[in-house]
């Protein structure tokens, strides 16, 4: 009789749990998600992927479900639960479950497996790699914000030094240094030297009230634009930035769209398609066409870049709207070398 | 670390010679203070170049004008004085055993304050900000540690404090938009959905003595699940976003004192939960230490059976506190969303509740104690913030690490043993 309420609470929150994952139904395609932490509606990778499934749910008729991990052990047992219920597809979201997703692939060579945020080297042949080059977009955005800010300092900071996160904080540390170069400017940017690899990271992609300190710190040390490449964390950062009047680029996804309660701040996003390229993945499951190796999402074939300037349209002077095609341009034919100038 | 080898030895021989010294030495203290001295010189004097010097602006955070000019410090002469000024705190941590501790706390104080000046050596630091954005990170970590504190001093182990403000950090935004904008009811709400959550420990806890433990986790599992499946099926919805606006309380002004140079913007000019947080510190320590209630708290939780045999209600006394240890974990949570970003993300307490459990266990069970552990906490976290930012040679994984070194440093070096309630964690069966 003891053990009742312990049983009752496990197993309410075992329900609770149960709750927290997708509907199930149908006798289709058969696709399957892990996401990492932060959940599912993280405005983040997990939201990205995750939308590439509900589109190919609705547009493909195929049958999608997610598996939320909330902690680092939870990986393996939520591959592993996709593997037992013969889904057709895998997808695992997240640098953190590379391992993971390894192991699983080798020991079950006929199961087919998407990693977003992680690539194989040599390539598996049953796992396809979704990586972006993030640097290319991140570029603009520096230079953007190189162009916009009033006090000469621009700020970004990091979830966890992932290179998936780090990518972002370089090719937007390279924009602002490009910016320097052309127009003889010093604009600082806090938070990130890709030289030293020494950046800020709230050390976690959880906790929003993180991303409100390391946000006001930024602040406090003279930045008015600034770019959290954290996840959710990026929302805290966010609500400091409308109390002080300063402006957020956002990532992954639109944040004007994602978050509109922060859209009087929200300069830009830096984009990454990822419901574009789990969606093609999906499609070519569906068509027979799988097959393992890299899946390299560009600015030159749209997979990355930056959002509509939406409530910052006017602001945005046109000058610099004509210099950031430009410099897009010239990113797309190689002339400018993102690497060239962030090690400059 | 050979140096500190013949310490042990000689520190005998003189306790045995030395009959008219009333107070034995206390060599660790001492040679502790030395090192820092030691270590200033080392780490920073030798490394930082003549000339440069450090500034630590005053500007505080939120954008005001200046109200005080920027300090400028040489950064070598500064650093010189601050290690000639630790071997001073050696000298009289020789002279003062009684004082040894204060001293060695003032050399490490002098430490940190050498950490800065070379961290900032030719640059500069906006240091009153770093102080405001300490005493707003202590807050959650306080108010969780008090809330510690009440559970364990009636000897009730609460490790659900992360999920208890987890839940009401969520029940914080519902009660707010639910309620048409009002923070009030917000802060109301979290404080029942602390109080709910509370009850349930206390059911399985107290009245079915299930282990405590396994019922905090158990508690602790439901409320990650429970609040990411509501979040993720309304809060984050676009249909039901308004739900999940619910703002935050506006900063506090307390008139004529903010205008005190440094000590304005510092005390008077700040989160309206660090206010809150304050209050309770002094009125907990008075519940607990000077009324019948708090007596009666303690008694039961040191030794149950003889206060049972007085006539004091056990079960009823752990309830009470328990319950009160739930609407201050609630308190904690609303902060998080009412306090600080004005929305609910899934797991977005992040651990803080585990950490206030240290601060609780730091600050040796009492409400002022887990008070200062916190502001230490607070402060390793926004100093690292800061080094970070400054882009000191240190990657940031160890800097992160910042808050845990110091807790582990000041516990084996300063505080001595911590000694919990003696019923701690045991049921209570009549």
């Amino acid at each position: 009789m003891r053990r009742l309420p312990i049983l009752t609470g496990i197993l309410v929150a075992a329900l609770a749990l149960a709750l927290a994952a997708g509907p199930a139904a149908a006798q289709t395609l058969k696709v399957g998600m892990v996401t990492d932490m932060g959940g599912v509606d993280d405005k983040s990778f997990n939201q990205g992927s995750w939308e590439g499934i509900v589109r190919a749910i609705r547009e493909l008729g195929i049958h999608g479900r997610y598996l939320e991990s909330q902690q680092q052990s939870d990986y393996a047992r939520n591959i592993l639960e996709f593997i037992e219920q013969d889904y057709d597809l895998i997808v695992t979201v997240g640098f953190l479950l590379g391992d993971a997703t390894l192991h699983y692939a080798k020991q079950f060579p006929d199961q087919k497996f998407a990693i977003v945020d992680y690539s194989y080297d040599p390539p598996v042949e049953n796992i396809r790699d979704i990586l972006f080059a993030t640097d290319e977009a991140a570029f603009l955005a520096g230079y953007l914000a190189a162009g916009m800010t009033q006090t000469g300092v621009v700020g970004t900071f990091g979830g966890i030094a992932l290179p998936t996160v780090t990518i972002f904080m370089d090719g937007f540390e390279a924009g602002v240094k490009y910016y320097n170069q052309v127009k003889g400017t010093n604009v600082q940017v806090l938070g990130w030297n890709a030289k030293t690899e020494q950046g800020l990271f709230a050390g976690n992609f959880e906790s929003t009230d993180d991303g409100r300190r390391l946000a006001e710190a930024l602040m406090d040390e003279g930045a008015d634009i600034i770019m959290p490449v954290a996840g959710p964390v990026g929302l805290g950062a966010a609500a400091a930035a409308q109390e002080r009047g300063a402006m957020i680029i956002g990532v992954d996804s639109d944040w004007y769209l994602t978050a509109p309660e922060f859209g009087d701040v929200i300069l830009t996003s830096v984009v990454k398609k990822m419901d574009q390229a789990v969606f093609d993945v999906i499609q070519s499951v569906a068509d027979g066409t799988f097959t393992g190796g890299l899946y390299w999402g560009t600015l030159a074939m749209g997979a990355v870049d930056i959002a509509p300037f939406h409530e910052f349209e006017d602001d945005v002077p046109d000058w610099l709207k004509e210099e950031l095609e430009q410099v897009r341009q010239g990113i797309i034919s190689g002339e400018i070398d993102i690497d060239a100038i962030l090690y400059s | 670390m050979s140096q500190l080898q013949p310490v042990g030895p000689v520190s005998a021989d003189l306790l045995e010679e030395a009959a008219p010294v009333v107070e034995p030495k206390r060599w660790g203290p001492v040679v502790a203070s030395v090192l820092v001295a030691l270590a200033i010189a080392v780490l920073f004097i030798r490394v930082v170049p003549d000339g440069v010097v450090t500034t630590f602006r005053m500007a505080g955070g939120q954008g005001a004008a200046a109200r005080v000019a920027p300090w400028v410090i040489p950064s070598r002469p500064g650093l010189v004085v601050l290690a000639l000024f630790a071997l001073a705190m050696a000298v009289w941590a020789y002279r003062a055993p009684r004082r040894a501790n204060l001293a060695l706390g003032l050399a490490l104080l002098s430490f940190v304050g050498a950490f800065l000046i070379w961290a900032a050596a030719g640059k500069s630091l906006n240091l009153l900000a770093m102080l405001q954005s300490t005493l707003v990170r202590a807050v959650p970590l306080t108010l969780a540690a008090l809330s510690g504190v009440m559970c364990e001093r009636s000897g009730v182990i609460n490790i659900a404090i992360e999920g208890m403000m987890l839940t009401a950090a969520f029940g914080a935004v519902l009660g707010t938009t639910l309620s048409g904008g009002s923070l009030w009811i917000g802060l109301l709400v979290a404080m029942l959905t602390g109080l709910l959550m509370a009850w349930v420990h206390g059911v399985l806890s107290i009245k079915y003595k299930v282990d405590q433990i396994v019922s905090g986790t158990v508690i602790n599992i439901l409320a990650v699940g429970l609040t990411s499946y509501l979040s993720g099926r309304f809060l984050q919805d676009p249909a039901f976003n308004w739900l999940n606006r619910a703002g935050t309380f506006a900063p506090v002004k307390i008139p004529v004192l903010n205008r005190i140079p440094v000590i304005g913007p510092l005390l008077f000019e700040g989160n309206f939960f660090f206010y809150l947080t304050i209050a309770l510190v002094i009125g907990l320590s008075i519940l607990l230490f000077r009324t019948r209630f708090g007596l009666r708290v303690r008694a039961v939780g040191e030794h149950p059976r003889a206060a049972d045999t007085l006539g004091v209600n056990v079960y009823l006394m752990r309830y009470a506190a328990v319950l009160l240890g739930g609407v201050l974990a609630g308190l904690g949570g609303a902060y998080f969303t009412i306090g600080s970003v004005g929305r609910f993300d899934e797991q977005m307490t992040a651990g803080r509740g585990f950490i206030g459990l240290a601060a609780m266990i730091f600050g040796n069970w009492t409400p002022a104690g887990a008070f200062g552990a916190s502001l230490l906490f607070g402060f390793a976290d926004s100093l690292q913030t800061r080094l970070q930012i400054l882009g000191i040679p240190i990657p940031s994984e160890f800097l992160l690490m910042a808050p845990y070194i110091v807790t582990i440093v000041v516990i084996s070096g300063l505080v001595g043993r911590a000694t919990p309630p003696a019923a701690d964690g045991q049921p209570y069966e009549k």
